[in-house]
């Protein structure tokens, strides 16, 4: 018979089980306050039911940086979409943000039907019948539009006049010219620099990439850490700007193909086939001196940097006044704005251009523009897994209804200016007025070329890696110069296999551009 | 008439037969699960292949590749050797030292205590463990960096996984004071199992402290410290988890291991079949090491003749 000791350890037990589930247990009215539609069991007039990943910047509930009210703005124009459309309910679905996990369910068919991801990442399983071309839709009137009757709104004739930014959201094209994304919004970096450290030091927001250095020392010598970066931010956005003020100005002799369509806005821009030509012709290798140079100039600005590249949390080391500067994206100004506890005055500005001081090749334009795309929603395969033949899928024209609504402007404008994170992309929303300074920046020239999204994901990747390990000593500039070419040449090899290029179009016009080239310095010879 | 007739099988040959079919339940689940992923990985190592493509038969190439072309596959299996070295001499020795103290404890209490206490740790989830001590111990502001500021030694303050000069080392390290787990509790079984007779012997022939730990406790724990290597040895070969979430394998690949180059090729650059491949090759590995270990490593029972 079980003894009296024996029942109080169970009786306890039982009560610590029933305390922890009762505290654990989700709050009634939890649904109303973070406006996510809590449904499960649907009723038999539901016909649809999409799986829509907002991504992290407007997935209802959340409360972006721990700041404010939690967001409801897609939630309720979702709402206002069910009641138009009864038999169609539509579910929030927050999902990893590794690759892995969406090539999974993609493969298998099991992908939310709307998702967000770099549309880069993309391009590499178009071939796969993995995502749906929106050409079709985007090239036809938006309904919602069309109800109003006027025909001049945009997207009354073509969903496409309804985006703001058209050449960086046309210039999003995959590598088989169809496009597989909407970008929903934009995105920028600056650099967020806190003003009550610059005033005790004494330096202004340079004008110069040198001013920039001088002043990074004086903040170092001051005890602070001059400007917090993390590798990706190096990889990608420094690469890019840095080899912008070193190759601009040669474009004319070595930009061979101009695509009609982009060409207004990405004036210039190497694409893959021409940095694959390039690279055979001696660029980016170590005949090319405005590529090693580079890295030198990373490495440079690397010495004012933090210690840890792979650090996570440099937002804290800001805000706690530890570092004078912080290169951030759009999102980070809210971050700021909704800090009561702050102690200092804050600034952003974009960064400095070279000058001839700086470098030999120093084409003396403007710093150009990164940033672009920001959410990029792709329709996926399951989203037509009705009839599994996108042309015929009911299923499918749902889904596309539901992107044409929320871009309608006074639904866009609900969930895009919820807060300040992101620009709009759509005619005549307007900018909040605390990121209007990336708005500003957005009207630059873009970027030369984007490194790490042009090649595939090994190539991006193990430039990260040996780019870290350079920055940080672990190897001199010949070793990380060996590895970046080898490098290249897998991923120009690869890219030659995938995409039928014709090379000899490209040589033609190389031919025809050598008189301009005669004039250039620094250009890679033997 | 009433002829009793009996079971067409005997008692003995049902209870054979229904254990074969509750094993051949068992045979086709680790087929299915296992040994047909095996030979399917084996086989895709020969193939060009990408999740959601037409394969493409390629031959030895991915192979070629591997062992000639790849400049990450030497270091990595370096790096593979060195974090497997570390762990086995660690393994093979702090928690054998931790299991004779709580064994020579006089107090059937005490014992009961630190064997409890050594085994808590070991319901902290592994995950948690890497990133307390990539964040806690290892971060900018973490208790290292700030140990050495409060001593004054600012000078040696580094990122400890980012810095390519300790990121392996410091990989290493963590777990330390490697004292907690499932070691301890076994070789604590082993030391419980000696026998009373072996040891009065010994204190008969003057055979006490370092000396009885040397010449009797350990060849009588040898059972347990050959099990104890080849776990190690296979977990040091296949796991990479831990440097997925310390350090991905950085900086440069100066903490990459052939498991997570498997790993990367697989899923993050899409190429199964040369991640097959690496697969393959650890199997080979794992399988010699334990081979190996089996005949050359002798056990309790084989060191008293028994074996």
């Amino acid at each position: 018979m079980a003894s009296w000791g024996t029942y109080f350890r169970w009786a306890s037990l039982a009560v610590v089980v029933a305390a922890g589930s009762w505290l654990l247990w989700p709050r009634s009215g939890d649904d109303s306050v973070t406006g996510i539609p809590q449904r499960r069991n649907y009723g038999g007039g539901v016909k649809h039911v999409i799986k829509f990943v907002p991504g992290p910047q407007y997935m209802p509930g959340t409360t972006p940086f721990g700041l404010g009210a939690p967001l409801r703005g897609i939630a309720e124009v979702v709402r206002d979409f069910e009641e138009r459309f009864p038999d169609t309910r539509v579910e929030f679905v927050s999902v990893p943000g590794v690759r892995e996990y969406l090539v999974t369910q993609l493969s298998s068919g099991n992908a939310p039907d709307i998702v967000m991801v770099n549309v880069e990442d993309v391009w590499v399983d178009v071939q796969k019948g993995w995502y749906v071309p929106l050409d079709p839709y985007l090239e036809a009137p938006n309904p919602f539009i069309r109800e109003k009757g006027n025909p001049s709104l945009p997207g009354y004739e073509q969903w496409w006049d309804m985006f703001k930014y058209q050449a960086i959201s046309r210039g999003k094209a995959a590598p088989d010219n169809l496009n597989y994304c909407i970008s929903f919004d934009m995105v920028e970096t600056g650099i967020f620099y806190n003003k009550d450290i610059f005033r005790e030091v004494g330096v202004e927001p340079p004008e110069t990439w040198d001013d920039w250095l001088l002043s990074m020392e004086k903040v170092k010598a001051a005890g602070y850490i001059p400007l917090l970066m993390n590798r990706d931010s190096f990889n990608d956005w420094a690469v890019d700007l840095v080899f912008d003020q070193l190759y601009c100005g040669i474009l004319p002799g070595i930009d061979l193909v101009q695509e009609p369509v982009r060409e207004a806005y990405l004036q210039g821009y190497l694409d893959w086939d021409e940095l694959c030509f390039l690279f055979e012709q001696g660029f980016f290798t170590q005949k090319d001196p405005r590529y090693c140079e580079l890295w030198k100039h990373l490495h440079d600005l690397r010495q004012y940097c933090n210690q840890n590249l792979m650090g996570t949390d440099l937002a804290r080391e800001f805000v706690t006044q530890r570092a004078a500067m912080l290169w951030m994206p759009t999102p980070f100004t809210y971050r700021l704005t909704g800090d009561r506890q702050l102690a200092f005055e804050w600034g952003i500005f974009y960064v400095p251009q070279f000058t001839r001081k700086t470098s030999d090749y120093a084409s003396n334009t403007p710093m150009c523009v990164i940033g672009g795309s920001g959410t990029q929603y792709e329709v996926t395969n399951s989203a037509f897994g009705d009839t599994g033949d996108p042309a015929t899928s009911e299923r499918l024209k749902r889904v596309m209804a539901l992107l044409q609504f929320i871009m309608v402007p006074e639904q866009y404008e609900r969930v895009v200016n919820e807060y300040a994170s992101l620009l709009p992309n759509v005619v005549g929303v307007p900018v909040l007025a605390s990121i209007q300074p990336f708005a500003d920046i957005l009207e630059r020239q873009y970027t030369t070329t984007k490194w790490i999204f042009t090649f595939d994901l090994k190539f991006a990747d193990i430039q990260a890696r040996m780019l870290e390990l350079y920055l940080n000593d672990g190897i001199g500039q010949e070793e990380f110069m060996r590895w970046q070419v080898d490098n290249l040449n897998t991923a120009t090899r690869n890219l030659l296999l995938r995409k039928d290029i014709d090379m000899a179009r490209l040589e033609k016009r190389w031919r025809e551009l050598a008189p301009v080239r005669e004039a250039m310095e620094g250009l890679p010879r033997e | 008439m009433n002829s009793h007739k009996g079971p067409f099988l005997g008692y003995r040959a049902r209870f054979t037969l229904t254990c074969y079919a509750l094993l051949a339940c068992q045979v086709a689940l680790l087929v299915v699960f296992v040994y047909v992923p095996v030979f399917w990985a084996f086989s895709k190592s020969f193939f060009q292949f990408e999740v959601g493509s037409d394969s493409r038969f390629v031959g030895f190439a991915n192979y070629g590749e591997l062992f000639v072309r790849d400049p990450t596959t030497l270091p990595s299996v370096l790096h593979m050797m060195f974090l497997t070295a570390f762990a086995v001499c660690v393994r093979l020795s702090v928690p054998l030292v931790v299991a004779k103290l709580i064994h020579s404890l006089s107090r059937e209490r005490g014992r009961y205590l630190f064997r409890i206490l050594f085994l808590v740790p070991v319901v902290v989830p592994g995950v948690a463990v890497q990133l307390i001590w990539a964040g806690m111990i290892y971060g900018d502001r973490g208790m290292l960096n700030e140990l050495l500021r409060a001593a004054g030694l600012e000078q040696f303050m580094t990122g400890w996984l980012s810095n390519p000069a300790t990121a392996l080392v410091a990989v290493a390290c963590v777990g330390f004071p490697w004292v907690g787990g499932f070691e301890v509790l076994i070789y604590y079984a082993g030391l419980s199992s000696i026998p009373e007779s072996v040891t009065e012997a010994a204190l008969l022939e003057g055979c006490t402290g370092l000396q009885k730990f040397l010449r009797i406790d350990i060849p009588m724990v040898m059972s347990q410290l050959k099990l104890i290597l080849i776990l190690t040895i296979i977990a040091g070969v296949q796991s990479f988890e831990g440097l997925f979430i310390m350090t991905k394998g950085g900086p440069g690949f100066k903490t990459m291991v052939p498991g997570l180059w498997m790993y990367f090729n697989a899923f993050s650059y899409q190429r199964m079949g040369y991640a097959c491949a690496i697969g393959v090759c650890l199997f080979f590995i794992v399988f010699g090491l334990t081979v190996l270990n089996m005949r050359y490593f002798k056990s309790t029972a084989e060191l008293e003749g028994r074996g």
